[in-house]
């Protein structure tokens, strides 16, 4: 298994998009946070706006979780797109072992970088915070490792959907059109009294739900679909068992395919 | 010692490979000869675990799965640009070394091996295909494994490049290790195999040493020119076996086959025609490739409809004979006039 580890972190560490797509990750949260904690200067920092300043707008926009999902999506489409899953498996035949080390891998780098995005942006926002938001008191104790979680699903599913796929484009229009357009418009259709049976469903839609990992606030329907998500552990848990489940077919695939 | 056992594989209702078994012996290099099409690749890719399919392939007694490192024990290149096109030469097989326990410094070691030195730190994407072909072998040896499979290593490279190759296999199986090496050119082989492993459509046509392919799949034919051909035709037709063809773009001259040169020389002085050219001819080692392999083709083109107007050439005209490269063994064979 060490060896498969050390083939994908050399791997990780030798192709250019890791470390434009991991910095740009870095960057786009980190100006997010920045100018949120610029604007709100004047204002007492609510757990809110610190929310939205430490994972630099992942409630609106997950920047960090989708580069790091585009990173997972590499690590198996690349092997695909450039035909080298033929001497990756002539190195490292146990397939399981080698799709175990890309998860692992990708699943650790996702975790580390949010972590690393998170102390950015503290940092960053702590030049406006004064007194500043406690971070050990909910929500914000649950927020940030709710956030390392969400980058990690995120990571891990972009790891799946490439290798279900088997190639880059495919796993990146459904990383990027399920939650965007699919999900948004699931809620918006259960919102029309013919379709209002949808709505106990939509709890179970894993992008959303997924959101819900880091949420500052409970979920209003303000307008939108009347329904409650399950608490913030038990949505990241729906998210967690919608990669569990691509990640267990695009293993048994692997498996089972011609490489 | 690879020892390949029933190897097949089916897509839907095509046999791809139709249970082949062969061994590769070790301190010769084994060629894998077939049109394209033929099933090479797959039987490799059958042997390396890469597809799925039904029989066995046990390297000095294990399956591939079965090896701890295997690039350490068995190299292999199978697709000539499978590497990332912005990751350096160098760093692709720091990748693979850190894949199988193997130190950075091998890395360097081959790519000096293989001429790809002033080249690592760049992209490969621009590499030619010769280039990604050194680059091949240069993963293929990371290791210094006892077993190389290599397919169509030397599409792409230029002559040089060839002979380059040619000079490596032979004496990194002169040092004793195993060497299968796939190509559809027989030539190639014929200058580089000890032993072959011919197919055709995922069967085996032969299995043994080069010359005793030829000999199987090539038969002699007698030249003969003479101002009194038609007369020494007539005498040969009464030859039981034998088969005379004129040729028609060199009047006075026949095609003998079934007959041995003497026994046409022999004839010609019982019935007092003169001779100008008495020749046996052997076919080339390619004819031996096409007569062995030439019902097994895949892919096959067929003739682009003659414009109208165009006269069509009658079917069942004398085919062209199959050009015979100067350096190939089985030339023409002057037998001298009689």
């Amino acid at each position: 298994m060490s060896s498969a580890l050390r083939f994908e972190w050399v791997r990780l560490r030798t192709l250019r998009s890791t470390y434009w797509l991991i910095g740009l990750g870095l960057l786009l949260t980190a100006a997010i946070a920045f100018g949120v904690a610029f604007a709100t200067r004047n204002d007492t920092v609510n757990a809110e706006d610190a929310g939205i300043i430490i994972t630099g707008g992942a409630e609106l926009a997950p920047f960090l979780a989708i580069f790091l999902a585009i990173i997972g999506i590499f690590a198996t489409g690349h092997e695909y797109r450039h035909g080298t899953i033929q001497p990756t498996l002539t190195a490292i035949p146990q397939r399981s072992r080698l799709l175990l080390a890309k998860v692992i891998m990708v699943a650790v780098t996702a975790a580390v970088m949010a972590v690393i995005s998170m102390a950015i942006n503290i940092g960053l926002g702590s030049l406006y915070w004064g007194s500043g938001p406690d971070l050990a008191e909910a929500p914000l104790n649950e927020v940030i490792p709710g956030y390392v979680v969400f980058v990690v699903l995120y990571a891990v599913l972009g790891v799946a959907l490439a290798q279900l796929f088997r190639g880059v484009p495919s796993a990146l229009v459904i990383l990027l059109v399920t939650p965007l357009i699919v999900e948004t418009l699931i809620a918006g259709l259960s919102m029309w009294s013919a379709l209002d049976f949808l709505q106990p469903a939509l709890k179970f839609l894993p992008f959303s739900a997924g959101g819900r990992l880091i949420a500052t606030t409970p979920y209003e329907a303000d307008g939108g679909p009347e329904f409650d998500f399950f608490d913030r552990w038990a949505s990241g848990g729906v998210f967690a068992a919608f990669v569990a489940i691509i990640l267990a077919v695009a293993w048994y695939f692997f498996k089972k395919r011609d490489a | 010692m690879i020892t390949a056992q029933q190897l097949h594989k089916r897509y839907g209702a095509k046999t791809a490979v139709d249970h082949l078994s062969f061994e590769v012996r070790p301190g010769m290099v084994t060629g894998f000869l077939g049109p394209n099409g033929a099933g090479k690749s797959t039987t490799m890719r059958l042997m390396l675990d890469l597809d799925n399919g039904g029989g066995e392939t046990l390297f000095d007694g294990r399956k591939f799965g079965t090896i701890k490192h295997p690039m350490r024990e068995i190299g292999a290149v199978l697709e000539a640009k499978a590497f990332h096109p912005t990751r350096t030469a160098r760093n692709h097989l720091r990748m693979l070394a850190a894949g199988s326990g193997i130190p950075f410094s091998r890395a360097d070691e081959v790519l000096d091996f293989v001429g790809l030195a002033e080249v690592k730190n760049k992209k490969p994407k621009s590499f030619s295909l010769g280039m990604a072909q050194r680059l091949g072998l240069a993963q293929a040896l990371l290791g210094n494994p006892q077993t190389l499979i290599l397919d169509e290593p030397a599409n792409g490279l230029d002559p040089h490049g060839i002979h380059w190759l040619r000079d490596v296999l032979k004496s990194l199986a002169r040092e004793g290790r195993t060497i299968f090496v796939s190509s559809h050119l027989l030539s190639e082989m014929s200058l580089m195999a000890d032993q072959l492993v011919v197919i055709g459509r995922g069967h085996m046509i032969y299995n043994g040493d080069v010359d005793g392919f030829v000999r199987q799949f090539t038969q002699s034919s007698v030249l003969v020119r003479s101002p009194q051909a038609a007369q020494l035709a007539e005498a040969l037709r009464r030859v039981d076996g034998a088969t005379v063809t004129e040729v028609a773009q060199q009047p006075g001259t026949l095609q003998v086959s079934g007959i041995e040169t003497a026994a046409v020389g022999e004839l010609a002085f019982q019935h007092n025609v003169m001779l100008h050219e008495l020749a046996t001819q052997t076919a080339s080692l390619e004819a031996a490739f096409m007569s062995a392999t030439g019902d097994s083709e895949e892919y096959v083109a067929r003739e682009i409809l003659a414009p109208p107007g165009t006269a069509t050439p009658p079917p069942g005209g004398p085919p062209a004979a199959p050009p015979v490269p100067p350096s190939q063994p089985g030339d023409t064979t002057p037998g001298g006039a009689a």
